[in-house]
């Protein structure tokens, strides 16, 4: 038993320190921080760097990241970033952080090499190498050990000192209570928002440092330090300092105890589901832990929730545009359309296997589409949906031996129930609460469910064959590519015509005002529970077809990070957009290794030129007209030319970036989602919006005094 | 139909220890304007809260007609013909001014139910009935003009006419409006006024209108309530209110009431 307290105890004062650190910063500037196991990853990846190759010794280096590195970080990003999300939308507060959580480790890799982040490296720590032991009420205790819990008691002593009797504690009180009468009494929000950053990160370099010659440098033991510090988080309510700091001590000590009961229990069973426990029950924990604090919260006291949640501003700033109507609005789906379909006579084999990847991956994309772009709500829960249906469709293809179609179908129509139960969980809570309720879910799903030895079967997964039906086999890579290409347009059809139906129109209004939509007599339950069925039957519809594109379900393929890049990039193209889904979809097959040849490269550049092109020439009056026109397909021709000359025939001639490439497309999908999620529908609608936003402010200069005059008459 | 259409009794709200209403009473006639007056903090939104079904009240009953609505949710007060507009802006930004006069009458239709036909593309067509109203909902309040403007670009007076008209569009027996008038100039005030006549005498529809604007209440209505610290301190027709001594103290504060002076 002894041992395992400590465990515990060390792990939980890991997680108290970092959690301090994401609660401050939540609470200084309403941000709160998806990036902060990140953060603590950087500064520990420093650290190891620090020791291990420049020859520091151990307290000059923690000293150096845990008072230099760490606050330097949270000092940029708030300059570049945290700053200006205070006063965002939910979604864009958290689609940047999520950037910075894909983006920093990927840089991490880059700036310091795969040889030092590469396996599970153990940092030095504070006892020395091997540490040095001594005994405690009959257990043996190292100094590594001691050093973290001594380490945390400190911090949080200094805490509470700090924010009770200091004037900058007194301020940041303050300044958390209403900024606004803050700085009337003469504070300065920025300032202690600043600090509050600083601090925040500097806390999360702790963490990091005390982790990493516990647990050791993989990323895997980062992000679960951020999910701990998330449900620690979650049972402070956000807010209180002390019931979040014992939260993540209880969920280390469980933790601890968990190692030694698990074994117990399950050493001498035999079954799957005893594996699957032994090695899942622990990781999962914290996810128990919020999921139970969570509900708990809500039945209690359902107010203080809303209070917290409701605190962002609304989307005031977003101005939308005119629609087109008639045939002009079906020019721009068509050139997609037709550009889709047409990949095969321009593109050789090799790349239409990975074409057909991205539109695959495009059809579970337009999950995010319809549950964040149409229902408003930041679930987590769409990659797990999509394992759940990918998995299903792959065991009763393979195993259960049904036609791959029907099973697809199968899959997708499973994942139905399952997301109908997460959004009933889930859906009175906040913006913020439901992404963390659904993360907690996904990663539930993903511990004790994909995790089972005969889902992963030792990382190879689940073989799905290429289906066959009415007749037809889609075994050729074109026949299938062109099925794919039918489906995701079928599918794309049905979001549109979501969007724009009554079920559409009641779903913008509840996105804009749940209360006014309630005194119109909109049933906000229904509506968000037929947006979640929606998203959950195209998850895994999409899950399965991305399966099938690769020949196998994997765990790997549907892991909550993996999930969490996906979003980022949805965002960042667009996610009011279906062709936004699609570019993104496409685009992150084609630059994730191993297809990292320049070439191709090249290709997708000139593609996304000319749909941006599109977009605007859409946009513009000049294209209805014969010149515009011909202008438009001399564009086209021109743009369809250069792929086919820059891409060459032969596969293998080609040129080959080497492996740092391999982490700049993470780095930019995640700087991208930072930068560019400022305009919350994403870089397609932006564009579009702007073009259409001039040309509405055109006309009405052009007629300017005959609309006012009507308005003016009673 | 006996009574009053739209009928409060012994409403009583209380947040923690502060009693927001005490036992009031409230009424408002069909095809009328009822005024409901009182200064900062009488608890008038507070009781449009009641009315509306955002505000759970702690005792007391409100009748819709004949019908009990006191724990109806504001979805099912919508459906059997009770609007409200709102004090801060609630408008569906994403929207045109004509498309917030069509959600609201399918919703009332309950055209939202079709999730298949929407799916599907065959929930997006207009109806002939549907067609009717909107448009005569919008040449109502002359809104033809800017029908098919997005309403984040619409001047204040406009978006209040908006909200007003997305009301009338779910075809109500009774509109709440909080504070229609606030933040709006002469022109406009005169604007969303000849709007509420020409609603009634039309369509005969009922209003209850609360407004800091005393004047323009007693111009408008024909029965007016006059709330003060969470009580019915006046009720009656303008002229009354006009000379009632206890809402002058109330408005111009003595040493007993205190009231904020607006």
């Amino acid at each position: 038993m002894g041992p395992f307290i400590v465990t515990g105890l060390v792990l939980g004062s890991i997680y108290a320190v970092s959690v301090l650190g994401l609660v401050l910063t939540y609470n200084a500037s309403r941000v709160f921080n998806f990036a902060h196991g990140a953060i603590a990853y950087f500064a520990a990846v420093t650290y190891y760097w620090l020791t291990r190759f420049e020859g520091w010794s151990v307290p000059a280096a923690a000293v150096a990241v845990i008072f230099v590195v760490g606050p330097l970080v949270g000092l940029i990003l708030w300059r570049l970033v945290f700053r200006r999300l205070t006063d965002s939308p939910p979604v864009v507060r958290f689609v940047s952080t999520v950037g910075l959580w894909v983006a920093i480790p990927a840089f991490a890799k880059l700036l310091y090499g795969t040889t030092v982040v590469g396996g599970e490296v153990l940092a030095p720590g504070f006892g020395g190498e091997p540490p040095g032991e001594f005994d405690l009420l009959g257990v043996t205790v190292n100094w590594n050990q001691a050093s973290v819990v001594i380490g945390a008691a400190v911090v949080a002593l200094a805490f509470g000192i700090m924010l009770r009797y200091t004037p900058f504690g007194l301020s940041t009180r303050a300044a958390v209570d209403s900024p606004r009468v803050a700085s009337i009494a003469g504070i300065n929000p920025p300032v202690v928002s600043a600090i509050s950053w600083m601090l925040g990160c500097g806390l999360a370099a702790l963490a990091g440092v005390l982790l990493s010659p516990t647990l050791g440098l993989g990323e895997v033991q980062f992000t679960l330090l951020l999910v701990v510090s998330f449900a620690a988080a979650v049972v402070g309510r956000l807010r209180s300092l002390p019931l979040a700091f014992a939260g993540a001590l209880l969920i280390g000590l469980l933790q601890g105890l968990s190692e030694k009961y698990t074994n117990d229990w399950f050493s001498d069973s035999t079954s799957t589901f005893a594996d699957t426990l032994k090695t899942g029950f622990k990781p999962s924990i914290p996810f128990i832990v919020m999921l139970a604090f969570l509900l708990a919260y809500q039945g209690l006291r359902r107010e203080q929730f809303e209070v917290d949640l409701r605190a962002g501003p609304a989307e005031a700033e977003i101005v939308p545009a005119t629609r087109l109507t008639g045939w002009r609005a079906a020019i721009g789906p068509l050139a997609v359309a037709v550009a889709l379909f047409s990949v095969p006579l321009w593109l050789n084999d090799f790349w239409v296997g990975v074409v057909s990847q991205g539109v695959a991956l495009a059809v579970l994309f337009l999950t995010f589409t319809v549950v964040i772009g149409e229902g408003g709500m930041l679930s987590l829960a769409q990659i797990a949906l999509a394992g759940i249906g990918a998995f299903t469709a792959a065991k009763l293809a393979t195993d259960a031996g049904w036609p791959v179609w029907l099973a697809l179908l199968a899959g997708a129509l499973l994942t139905v129930p399952i997301g109908l139960l997460v959004a009933a969980l889930s859906m009175r809570l906040g913006d913020l609460y439901l992404a963390l309720a659904t993360l907690a879910f996904a990663q539930l799903v993903t511990y004790l469910l994909f995790q089972r030895q005969d889902f992963d079967n030792f990382s190879s997964g689940v073989e799905i064959a290429r289906p066959e039906f009415f007749g037809i086999d889609f075994d050729d890579r074109v026949s299938f590519y062109l099925l794919l290409a039918t489906v995701f347009c079928v599918v794309a059809l049905v979001v549109v015509s979501l969007r724009r139906s009554t079920s559409g129109m009641v779903l913008a209004a509840m996105r804009s005002s749940e209360q006014a939509s309630a005194t119109i007599g909109i049933s906000v339950v229904r509506s968000k529970l037929i947006v979640f069925g929606v998203s959950a039957f195209i998850a895994g519809l999409g899950g399965g077809l991305y399966a099938v594109s690769f020949g196998r379900a994997t765990v790997q393929s549907f892991s909550v990070l993996v999930g969490i890049v996906w979003l980022a990039i949805v965002v960042t193209w667009g996610i009011r957009s279906v062709v936004g889904a699609l570019m993104a979809a496409i685009l992150y097959v084609v630059v994730s290794p191993p297809t990292n040849k320049l070439s191709f490269i090249l290709v997708i550049i000139v593609v996304f030129f000319m749909m941006g092109m599109t977009a605007r020439l859409i946009g513009s009056r000049a294209i209805y007209t014969p010149r515009g026109m011909a202008l438009a397909a001399l564009l086209y021709i021109a743009g369809i030319a250069a792929i086919v000359l820059v891409l060459p025939i032969d596969v293998k001639e080609e040129i080959d970036l080497g492996t740092a490439w391999d982490y700049i497309p993470t780095l930019l999908f995640g700087l991208g989602a930072v930068f560019l999620a400022r305009q919350p529908r994403g870089v397609l609608f932006d564009v579009m919006n702007r073009i259409r936003l001039r040309q509405l402010r055109r006309d009405a200069r052009t007629a300017e005094s005959a609309p006012l005059a009507q308005e003016a008459a009673p | 139909m006996s009574g009053p259409l739209l009928d409060a009794r012994g409403i009583t709200v209380q947040y923690g220890g502060v009693v927001a209403l005490d036992a009031v009473d409230f009424a408002a006639d069909e095809r009328a304007v009822t005024g409901l007056v009182g200064p900062n903090g009488a608890g008038k939104t507070t009781l449009f809260g009641v009315l509306s079904g955002l505000v759970r009240p702690r005792s007391g009953r409100v009748l819709l007609g004949d019908v009990d609505i006191t724990g109806a949710s504001p979805q099912r007060r919508a459906r059997s013909g009770l609007a409200r507009t709102f004090q801060r802006l609630e408008l569906f930004g994403e929207m045109t001014v004509r498309e917030h006069l069509v959600v609201a009458h399918r919703v009332r239709e309950r055209r939202d139910r079709w999730l298949l036909r929407d799916l599907v593309g065959l929930g997006s067509r207009p109806t002939a009935d549907e067609a009717d109203v909107v448009e005569s909902t919008l040449s109502l309040l002359a809104l033809d003009g800017v029908a098919d403007q997005p309403v984040a670009l619409l001047p204040l007076g406009t978006a209040r006419i908006v909200e007003l008209a997305r009301a009338l569009a779910t075809e109500p027996r009774v509109v709440l409006l909080d504070e229609p008038m606030s933040g709006l100039d002469v022109q406009e005030t005169g604007r969303i006024a000849e709007a509420l006549r020409v609603a009634r005498d039309e369509r005969g529809v009922a209003f209850v209108i609360v407004e800091h604007d005393i004047e323009l209440v007693l111009e408008l209505s024909t029965q007016i309530t006059v709330l003060d610290f969470g009580r019915v301190i006046a009720r009656g027709a303008p002229e009354q209110i006009r000379s009632s001594a206890s809402v002058q103290a109330a408005y111009l504060g003595t040493d007993t009431a205190n009231g904020g002076a607006t």
